[in-house]
């Protein structure tokens, strides 16, 4: 099981770098695998981004529908991509401790 | 009885028992073979589309595949011609083969006389050309292994002898037709005294007990591939049609 | 990323769109392999979490099952005369050069196993051409049978129609019997059991998302544009890829305009909202009991018609619908019925007459891409374009041997669609990348939600400036609503 090392705590990811645990996830752990996203620094733009996916993920247990992420939060599709290199479904996730959206996306 | 005299008939038995054995693991093989690709179900529908809606016109394309291979000519067209000439030779010569097996011979045999040194060459010809395409692309020399030369082997081998013994080192016909007739009347009759033909004759039983075991049997596959057999009938388009909108 | 060739396969795309092969790179994508599944997956659908200790007899007992079952392999397993005919058809190989993603050296490791214990060439296995089921001969298969996407373009070429797709499926059935399957496509299979879709969208988040939708569009439009859930004794039973509820928001918004426009009832479903069935490419079972599901969540709801939406690989399975999952009398026919064919009826009946705005989709050309399971296993070949053609001013088409029954996978299909397997999606998509940029179009139009997630990486990777979206996105476009 792979695994990522934050200050001396070893947590399970899974392949992708996915953390395995949601419940596991802190704001230092978002920053510290922001870095593996080609993300260097966390703004509060990205920060909006994040909480809303945990929010929601909090509430329904999937990430949310990419269209509602963007009328939500106010960025459009292309703005999340140049924040969220890999997309809002694979960078911004990760970063928010969600599992990886998988199926046909 | 000389001595030769005794190895003649020696090899006359074995050539008899080599035939009659190579006839009935051919024919029993074949048979074997084709009726497991007749009772194997296929539990979905599997046609290729676009594809004929009727059986009539799946038969139909069946047919095609088997005379004129339309597939392939959509593939490779120099595949293509080389193996249609190939098959369209071989089912000639063995068409004028009928010849040795028949009495009196159909008139449509003997007035193929003048093209059949023809027709030899010409699948001669081919299986060196399909010989040469197996070793000179590297696509087929990569995915060629000994089967497939050893029967390319064997089929030019079958050409070569058939056509020196028609052409060349005449053997005595009459000494053909009738060993051959009294194999399938099951009088013993010694084989006819020419090595090569003997050779051209061994090939033959060696290809024929080969075959349905090996790659040869896509000369029966053909017939029961499902993606080709099945008509596209999955979608039920009935008279009872009725759409929920009522409006249209 | 590993890397491939780089050089075009299509030579000279203006003039012919010839294909060109690559040279043979040996074992050049022999690392690129699926990450195994999880033993909470495999537990949830029935398959073994872990190798088997008598792996080799269990799967050769498998193998002989299946032999006794399907003609297709039965016969596709002794047809072949390895011609090469389809050795430059595959576009695995045309992108990744390697020779084991010939399609005859894809079936050759299968009917290698196959020589070896079902016939007499076994006893001589060098000269037979026979091999032992062994450690390596297992790695092979996982790594090429899941570089397979079983999209069947080499068996259009193949003289006899051996159809490769069926000897993947086939090898992919034995390999998850004795424990070996991959995580992308068990945890998908596991989701729809757990929350009714591929994407594990569960009922409230579902429901959530067709509010929105219906608040988003009445904001847009001023219109009740409704995206109704689970409604009881609604017409029509709508099941759409569940990534149109979620990535591909645009088709899920044509379904909705459509309906509306016509104003029938309509209702999608959480106990099945997922057309997608993963079961395909994994094995027989979960195949039939992914299907089942359609019938019963029609059922359920007492809805008159089921409406499969735009999903390729749903609609191979869905038109197998009466034969996997008994008769679909008690609905109203046709039946199986696709989306597009329903908007081509529904053409042809005029309901659209006067109503449709054309120049509304003037700023695209648009060109269609065939997703290999409609166009080779669905028949669905003119509807598509029929609707864009009644939608659209420019359309063009791509090369003649790159569309239609000839259409190149998106390079994702078949439970490909997955990171790891990046390297062998770009590369695979390459003929199709080269085609559209021959098209020069600015909308590539498709029917499939995987061509839909793969094709926008595909054409970023390959410098393609397109857009992708769906067939029925463009009817909406173009639908003057009232």
């Amino acid at each position: 099981m792979p695994m990522i090392d934050l200050d001396g705590v070893q947590l399970e990811v899974d392949e992708d770098g996915f953390i395995e645990n949601p419940d596991e996830w802190s704001e230092k752990l978002a920053a510290a695998i922001a870095k593996t996203e080609e993300v260097e620094e966390l703004s509060e733009d990205h920060w909006k981004i994040v909480n809303y996916l945990r929010d929601y993920y909090k509430k329904f247990g999937i990430a949310p529908m990419i269209r509602k992420l963007c009328k939500e939060t106010g960025y459009d599709l292309k703005t999340i991509y140049e924040m969220f290199p890999s997309g809002p479904a694979k960078g911004a996730c990760k970063i928010a401790g969600l599992p990886k959206p998988t199926g046909c996306v | 009885m000389s001595t030769s005299d005794i190895l003649w008939t020696l090899l006359s038995l074995f050539f008899i028992g080599l035939a009659y054995f190579a006839t009935f693991a051919f024919v029993a093989g074949l048979l074997w073979r084709l009726y497991g690709y007749l009772r194997t179900p296929m539990p979905l529908p599997h046609s290729l589309t676009p594809a004929p809606k009727t059986e009539g016109g799946a038969v139909l394309r069946v047919l095609g595949d088997v005379t004129l291979f339309p597939n392939l000519f959509k593939a490779d067209k120099w595949l293509w011609a080389g193996a249609w000439i190939f098959h369209a030779a071989l089912v000639s010569v063995l068409f004028r083969h009928l010849r040795y097996f028949t009495y009196p011979v159909p008139g449509i045999v003997l007035y193929m006389e003048p093209v059949a040194l023809f027709f030899g060459i010409l699948f001669g010809v081919a299986a060196l050309f399909l010989f040469w395409r197996r070793l000179g692309l590297p696509r087929t020399l990569y995915i060629s292994n000994i089967p497939d030369y050893f029967i390319l082997v064997l089929l030019g081998l079958v050409a070569a002898t058939g056509l020196m013994v028609s052409y060349w080192m005449h053997v005595n016909i009459v000494d053909v037709k009738s060993f051959i007739l009294g194999l399938m009347t099951f009088r013993l009759v010694e084989v006819p005294r020419h090595p090569l033909f003997l050779l051209h004759l061994f090939f033959i039983l060696v290809l024929m007990i080969y075959f349905p075991f090996s790659k040869l049997m896509h000369a029966g596959g053909i017939i029961f591939s499902p993606s080709r057999h099945q008509p596209f009938q999955v979608q039920v388009r009935g008279k009872r049609y009725k759409n929920p909108v009522e409006r249209y | 990323m590993a890397k491939f060739d780089e050089t075009p396969i299509i030579k000279d795309p203006a003039v012919k769109g010839e294909l060109r092969p690559p040279k043979i790179r040996e074992h050049a994508s022999a690392e690129v392999k699926c990450h195994p599944s999880k033993p909470k997956d495999t537990a949830a659908i029935n398959l073994p979490s872990e190798l088997v200790p008598d792996w080799q007899e269990r799967a050769i007992a498998r193998f002989g099952e299946l032999l006794d079952k399907n003609q297709a392999l039965r016969v596709y397993m002794d047809a072949c005369v390895r011609c090469g005919a389809c050795t430059d058809k595959c576009q695995f190989f045309l992108g990744t050069g390697d020779p084991q993603n010939f399609p005859v050296a894809r079936a050759e490791l299968m009917r290698k196993v196959y020589r070896r214990y079902f016939t007499p060439a076994g006893l001589v296995p060098g000269l037979g051409d026979a091999a032992d089921f062994d450690e390596e001969m297992l790695q092979k298969w996982y790594t090429y049978f899941y570089q397979c996407s079983e999209c069947r373009r080499c068996s259009v070429f193949c003289p006899y129609g051996i159809d490769t797709a069926e000897i993947t499926a086939a090898a992919r059935e034995i390999m998850a019997s004795i424990g070996i399957s991959t995580k992308y496509v068990t945890e998908v299979v596991a989701k729809v059991y757990e929350t009714g879709n591929n994407l594990g969208i569960p009922p409230l988040a579902w429901i959530d998302n067709s509010e929105f939708l219906a608040e988003d569009m009445e904001e847009i439009t001023g219109l009740p544009i409704q995206f109704p859930v689970d409604e009881e004794g609604a017409d029509i039973l709508l099941i759409p890829p569940s990534a149109d509820n979620f990535a591909n928001t645009d088709t899920m918004i044509g379904y909705g305009k459509l309906f509306h426009f016509l104003g029938v009832s309509w209702t999608t479903s959480t106990y099945c909202n997922e057309a997608g069935n993963f079961g395909l490419f994994l094995n027989f079972e979960n195949l039939q009991k992914v299907n089942q599901r359609m019938l019963e969540a029609g059922r359920q709801l007492g809805a008159k018609t089921i409406i499969w939406g735009e999903c390729g690989h749903a609609w191979r399975a869905g038109i197998l619908t009466p034969t996997l999952s008994g008769s679909m009398d008690d609905f109203d026919p046709p039946y199986p019925y696709h989306i597009s064919q329903y908007i081509v009826d529904m053409f042809r009946k005029g309901a659209f007459e006067g109503h449709i705005d054309k120049s509304a989709n003037d700023e695209f050309l648009v060109t269609y891409h065939d997703p290999c399971n409609s166009a080779r296993a669905g028949n669905l070949l003119d509807e598509p374009r029929e609707i864009i053609r009644n939608t659209c001013n420019r359309f063009v088409e791509m090369p003649r041997n790159t569309i239609r029954e000839n259409t190149f996978c998106c390079g994702a299909g078949g439970g490909l669609l997955t990171d790891e397997l990046m390297p062998i999606r770009m590369a695979g998509g390459k003929p199709r990348a080269e085609a559209v940029k021959y098209t020069q179009a600015n909308y590539l139009a498709t029917v499939c939600a995987i061509c839909k997630a793969q094709l926008p990486e595909l054409m970023k990777y390959w410098e393609v400036p397109v857009q992708v979206g769906g067939v029925i996105d463009l009817l909406a476009n173009s639908l003057k609503l009232k």
